[in-house]
Parts: structure tokens; C-alpha cells; sequence
């Protein structure tokens, strides 16, 4: 028989075990596997530096950080996700979202953290990372389109200031174009990103948004760019090609080398010429809103997000969104995020949440950055659609095809908008995939 | 002839005519099985497991994001969109047979044309088989890069090449009606070398007895090509003809890395569209059945081609 005193410390010693239990429950490991696009080795150390800081201050988490390439990262995110290898938490393109919601690969926010992002980021990104009216994740970088133009080659070209119109940009597209003797383009007036779908697409859909024209009508049952405001958009880069104000064999690519004149970009390519040795960032790049077409009254522009979510088969779901969250919360008053530091000073991107916007005002006001971080407030965001990702390539296709003379604008139309108009019918009847 | 009956514990059972008798050679068979039986059923697991898995999801409909047990039974709808509705898949089949004829046709003639070549006694032969082999030790995404430059219209080497012989500059890779066979010269570049030391294998197979008793005869060299060494290399042509048209016809990575089937999807090919349909339009059900259509053009194709042959060299 147990004499009384050892029962007694043993019901002491349960009860003190029981009041630790959560704390030790806290404390058991958790490991998360976090996966990003940004594979650069500069962007791998300032990545691993955040996730240092955060486990440092969580002993019990671990964080492997997984890296691939923009162009794999879908691939990468899908069969991770057939192999039941999944990420915990993954960084995104906001035009993905219908496909992986639909399919229930991400995980809902949590409401305290929608609530916040709701207050927190910049309309537009609210916008971006919303599908079926709710949000999925919180906003990253935002990314707008703007002209950008070589002031050096405007200048010797006879032209101080960029296009506003349309026709002011085929005019000053062909006095900037130069070959050389043996009929080699030297310099294009206007270039395009061909082989890649956002490159070909996303200036597509600015002209068009500053030609007063829509992508999508407003129930998205249908594509809207098969009108006068389309075929202008199209007529425009058939005027370019003919007045050899655009020269397709020279890629949208070399604007740093300083054989490009004008080019239509996204403020993520700044890093890139400021790299440039062959044109100057500070005094010859310049931006410059995208020039308004004939059906327009004003410029307008697209604008895309990227955002962290947390994989809907995560077992850490809710540590994945506390070292989301923490990424993306101010250090202090006035203070930025981690993630905000990242994006302005390692990436030179825009952040979409406000109080890293306004930590980095003056960062965010260099000549170049300025007009973007303008933008973001009348940028219309990339619509978020079961079916847009097939449709853009469809476009990038028959675009290209324009660009090389295989098709004329209205015979581009013709074929795409009953195309694209099939897709969408096919994601409404639910028989995507 | 009946097998061999064997008696244990009284009772008379059958065994197989080729069962040893003692008992070290029963535990050799035995051993024997066993190690068939491990690549089989690595053939079953990773190759005829997933043949059979995505004839099966391409009977549905299926974005890879969706649990298998949750994906919608379409029947032939797949193959419904593919050959009637698609507008894509037409053009990468056509585009891939022209790769394919293309490459197939200029490998066989010019790796035979090298491949006697080198056959001879020209000075320097085994550099000669080296340089012509180096390519296809090589990455074709390598290789892709480095011949996207060469064939640059403004800067790449071809083209200054025809300035100089003041013949116009060509957009090769940027013109829809050229990609296709810039692509095809690249691939020859690449694998001819491997067809040439195939050749040259069966060259040296061909016993010079025959070829002396020609020259007795009176044969000119052409003669001996077209009455002695092409007939016996036929094995050695079919060889190369089956194993190029199958891989001509899966063509990926060279198209992957140099046009993505641009300008305008006038090099898209089948695998090409196949790896957009399933992993950028998250239709892995549809890429499946292309994934079996291009199956099925493989079989046929090579069926065809091995009955030719054979009907030739028994004829």
C-alpha cells in the first residue's frame, strides 16, 4: 500500500504537468516547407534571413525554403501536389487562384488576417488576391505596366517627350527604328516580349484598358476586346509593323541593351536596368503612362499581385499563416514589414500593403519607381477567372501570329473571340480541368 | 511430348520439362526467377502502372488538384475536343510529322554519307568520328541556346554569313515558315553523329570477301554500294529509321528551349502542347488522351515501317 506522502506528490507532480501541457504542446517541432520563384542567390540569402529571424524566435519551428524558377513554379506546385509532397506555403500568381481554389489546394485565411489585409493593402491588391469574395492570401508585390522609353534614342530620334496617343507612338516608333547597311535592325522603336504569354498579353490588356476598351465583360461570360476598341489595340501593332516602328526580330529583352526605343513593362524589371551597363537607369530610362488610343479619354493600365497562401493539406496550417503573417506585419509603428523590406530593397519591387508603402515613401518615389507606385491607383487588376490562363495563351498565340504577319486584325478577332468565348463556357459548365 | 511426372509423398504431380532434377539446380532457377522478377515489376510498377494510369485519366476530366477519386468520368469526351474541336493539336501533329520526316529522311542519307566516309582510309578518321560525335553527348537545351543565336536575323552568325555571299538576311526562327526546318537542322546536327557510328558499325560488319570478289567481277564502287552495302546494311537502316521516328515524333526539349512553339504555334509540337495542356491549362485529362493518340501513331508508324522492311529482306 502507497503511503499518503508519495500520492501526494505524485497528484502535485500531474497537476503541474497538466498546467504545462499546452506549453509543451507549443514547444513540439514543426517543420514548414515554404516555396517562392525568387532563385536568384542575393534573394536566396535575404529569404533565408527572414526565416532565420522567425525561427529564431520560434526554437520549436523549422523552415526548409524551396526555390524554382518562375516558368516551373505551376508545374512544380501541381505535381507536388499529386505526389502528396505539398508545400506548406506557397507564393502565387493571383491569376492561378480560380484553378487552385476550385480545386480546394488552398487553405481559407484566417478572418482576423483577411479582416486586416482588407484594411491594410492597397485597393487594387485587395482586388487581386480576392476570388469567389474571398480572400486567399496576403498581397505581395503588385505590378503595374507602364511605357518605358530610351530617352537618349528619343532624343536622337528629334523627340524630347514620349508618346501620348497612339498615333504620337507609331510616329515616334519609326523615326527611332535604324538598320544598317547590310539591312540588320540596329534599333527598334517599339519592341514586344514574344514567347512568353504575360509579355505579349499584359501589354495587350494596358492598350486596351487606355483605349477605353474591357478583357472581359461584366458577368465574365464573355470576352469584350472583339470591338472597335480591340481591333485598335491590334490595329495599332499592325501600324507599328508597317510603318517599321517595331521590328520583331529585335526582343522586348534587349531594352537594356539600348537597341529598344519604347517598350511597354512592368516596374519588376527595374533591378534588371539598374544592372544595365548599357543604358544608364538614372538619366536615359524613362516611364511614362501608356499612350490613350482613339476609343479612350484617359490612361489606364493593368496591374497583377502575387500573395503567400498556406496548401489546404497543410498539418501546420496554422503556423504557416503566423510566420505569414508575421512576414508581413510592421516591425513597429511606421516601421516595415520583413516582407516589405524585402520587396522594395532586395527585389525592387512595389509592396501592396500600405504601411510598407509609406515606410518606403522615398524609396518608392526614384523616377522610376514613382509612376508605377502612381498607377496602383488607377490600375485595373488582371481578371481573376477559371479559363484566363488558357486564354492568354491563346492571345499570345494569335498576337505572335500578327507580329509576324501570319494573320490582320480582324481575322485575329474573328478566330480568338469565339475561342476564348468557348473556354469560358467550358470553366462555367465546371468542365475545366 | 508430355512433361515428366514426379512422385512425392506417393502422389504423382506434373512438372515442367525444364525442372532440374538436383536439387543446386532447382535453387539456382528459383534464384533465377527471383531476379526476373524484380525488373518486371519495376515494368509494372513505373512503366505500365502509369501507362495504364493515364489511359484512365484520359477518360476523365482532371486539373491534378482534385483527388483522383474525385475526378468526373467524361468517357471519349477528350478525344472528342482533340480531333474535332481543337485547333492546336492538328497543326502540332502536322508540325511534328514534318520534324519528323524531315529529320528521319536527313539523318538516314547524311549519317550514311558520313558514315562511308569514314569508313575509308582518310587521314585523321577517329578525330573525324569524334567531332562528328561530340554533338550528341551534348544538352539539346545547350545546344538550342547557343543555335537561337546563331540564327539571330540582326547579330547571329548564319546571317552575316549570307550578307557576306550578299544573299538577304533570313528571319529563320522569327519566321513561321522557316522555324520549323532550322529546328530540324539543329536536331540533325545533334544526332547524326550517334547514326553515323551505327552505320559504321554495320559497315564493318559487311565481310570484305564480298566486296573483292565484286572488284573481280569488274564492279564499279557504285555498283558495290547499291548491289552489296545497302542491302546489308538494311537491318542496321531499320534500326535507325524505328528508333528516330519514335524519338523524332516525342520531340520536347529542342523545341522547349528555343521556340516554345512560337512564332505563331508554327513549331509547336505534340509533346510540346501535351506539357502546356496539362501543366499550364491544368487539363491533364485531355493531355492524356493526346499522350495516347501520339501512342497510337507511334505503334502504327513503327508496325508499318517493320513490316516494309522485313517484307523487303525476305522478299
Amino acid at each position: 500500500m502507497l503511503s499518503k506522502r508519495p500520492v501526494a506528490v505524485l497528484l502535485i507532480l500531474a497537476v503541474l504537468l497538466a498546467g504545462l501541457a499546452p506549453g509543451v504542446m507549443a514547444q513540439e517541432p514543426i517543420k514548414l516547407t515554404v516555396l517562392t520563384h525568387w532563385g536568384e542567390e542575393r534573394l536566396l540569402v535575404a529569404q533565408q534571413a527572414m526565416i532565420d529571424e522567425y525561427v529564431a524566435a520560434h526554437p520549436n519551428v523549422s523552415i526548409e525554403l524551396q526555390t524554382v524558377p518562375f516558368e516551373e513554379l505551376l508545374t512544380r506546385i501541381v505535381t507536388s501536389r499529386t505526389a502528396g509532397t505539398s508545400p506548406d506555403i506557397y507564393h502565387i500568381y493571383n491569376l492561378w487562384l480560380p484553378e487552385f481554389t476550385n480545386g480546394g489546394l488552398l487553405a481559407p485565411m484566417p478572418e482576423d488576417l483577411a479582416a486586416w489585409v482588407s484594411e491594410n493593402a492597397a485597393a487594387t491588391s485587395v482586388v487581386g488576391v480576392t476570388y469567389n469574395d474571398q480572400l486567399w492570401g496576403v498581397p505581395t508585390e503588385v505590378n503595374t505596366y507602364l511605357l518605358l522609353y530610351n530617352k537618349r534614342l528619343l532624343a536622337e530620334a528629334g523627340y524630347s517627350e514620349p508618346p501620348k496617343t497612339f498615333e504620337e507612338l507609331v510616329e515616334i516608333a519609326s523615326a527611332i527604328t535604324k538598320k544598317d547597311e547590310t539591312g540588320a535592325t540596329t534599333q527598334t522603336g517599339f519592341a514586344a516580349i514574344t514567347g512568353w504569354d504575360s509579355g505579349v498579353v499584359h501589354p495587350f490588356m494596358a492598350l486596351l484598358f487606355s483605349n477605353g476598351g474591357e478583357y472581359f465583360n461584366e458577368d465574365f461570360t464573355e470576352v469584350a476586346f472583339g470591338n472597335q476598341a480591340g481591333l485598335e489595340v491590334f490595329q495599332l501593332y499592325q501600324d507599328l509593323l508597317d510603318s517599321g516602328g517595331m521590328d520583331t526580330s529585335i526582343s522586348g529583352w534587349d531594352f537594356p541593351n539600348g537597341t529598344v526605343g519604347m517598350i511597354i513593362m512592368a516596374n519588376w524589371w527595374r533591378a534588371t536596368l539598374r544592372a544595365s551597363e548599357n543604358i544608364d537607369y538614372e538619366t536615359e530610362v524613362g516611364v511614362a503612362p501608356i499612350p490613350v488610343g482613339p476609343s479612350g479619354t484617359e490612361s489606364s493600365t493593368l496591374a497583377y499581385n502575387w500573395l503567400w497562401s498556406v496548401d489546404a493539406n497543410s498539418p501546420n496550417q496554422e503556423a504557416a499563416w503566423d510566420f505569414v503573417k508575421w512576414m508581413n506585419m510592421p516591425r513597429g509603428e511606421g516601421e516595415p514589414s520583413p516582407m516589405g523590406n524585402f520587396l522594395v530593397n532586395e527585389l525592387g519591387a512595389i509592396p501592396s500593403l500600405l504601411p510598407d508603402q509609406a515606410a518606403f515613401a522615398e524609396d518608392l518615389g526614384d523616377h522610376f519607381l514613382a509612376p508605377f507606385v502612381a498607377s496602383t491607383a488607377y490600375a485595373r487588376q488582371e481578371p481573376v477567372i477559371g479559363g484566363s490562363q488558357e486564354i492568354k495563351s491563346l492571345l499570345q498565340v494569335e498576337i505572335e501570329s500578327l507580329f509576324t504577319g501570319m494573320t490582320d486584325p480582324q481575322s485575329l478577332i474573328d478566330y480568338v473571340v469565339p475561342e476564348a468565348n468557348a473556354i469560358l463556357e467550358e470553366f462555367r459548365a465546371g468542365a475545366g480541368g | 511430348m508430355r512433361p515428366p511426372n514426379v512422385s512425392i509423398n506417393g502422389q504423382a504431380r506434373w512438372r515442367p520439362a525444364s525442372w532440374p532434377s538436383s536439387g543446386l539446380m532447382r535453387r539456382r532457377m528459383i534464384w533465377g526467377y527471383v531476379f526476373i522478377a524484380i525488373p518486371i515489376l519495376w515494368l509494372l510498377v513505373f512503366s505500365l502502372g502509369p501507362i495504364l494510369f493515364s489511359g484512365w485519366v484520359s477518360l476523365h476530366r482532371w486539373d491534378m488538384i482534385t483527388p483522383v477519386a474525385q475526378m468526373p468520368y467524361t468517357g471519349l469526351e477528350n478525344y472528342d475536343y482533340i480531333f474535332t474541336r481543337d485547333n492546336v493539336f492538328p497543326k502540332a501533329l502536322g508540325n511534328t510529322f514534318l520534324f519528323a520526316i524531315g529529320g528521319v529522311t536527313t539523318n538516314v542519307i547524311l549519317g550514311l554519307a558520313f558514315a562511308l566516309l569514314l569508313n575509308t582510309k582518310i587521314r585523321g578518321r577517329t578525330l573525324w568520328r569524334v567531332l562528328y560525335f561530340l554533338p550528341v553527348i551534348t544538352a539539346p537545351l545547350a545546344l538550342g541556346v547557343i543555335f537561337a543565336f546563331m540564327f539571330n536575323r540582326n547579330y547571329g552568325v548564319i546571317n552575316n554569313l549570307l550578307v557576306a555571299l550578299n544573299l538577304p538576311r533570313q528571319g529563320f526562327l522569327n519566321d513561321p515558315n522557316q522555324a520549323m526546318f532550322v529546328l530540324i537542322a539543329i536536331a540533325v546536327y545533334q544526332y547524326v553523329g550517334y547514326y553515323i557510328v551505327i552505320y559504321l558499325a554495320g559497315l564493318q560488319d559487311i565481310p570484305q570477301d564480298y566486296y573483292d570478289a565484286a572488284r573481280v567481277d569488274g564492279a564499279s564502287y557504285w555498283q558495290e554500294l547499291w548491289y552489296i552495302t545497302l542491302p546489308l546494311l538494311r537491318p542496321v537502316m531499320l534500326f535507325i529509321i524505328v528508333t528516330n521516328t519514335i524519338g523524332a515524333l516525342q520531340v520536347f526539349d529542342l523545341v522547349f528551349a528555343t521556340t516554345g512553339g512560337a512564332p505563331a504555334n508554327s513549331t509547336m509540337t505534340v509533346v510540346l502542347y501535351m506539357y502546356n495542356t496539362a501543366f499550364k491549362y491544368s487539363r491533364m485529362g485531355r493531355a492524356s488522351a493526346m499522350a495516347f493518340v501520339l501512342f497510337g501513331i507511334i505503334l502504327l508508324i513503327t508496325i508499318v515501317q517493320l513490316r516494309l522492311f522485313r517484307d523487303r529482306t525476305t522478299a
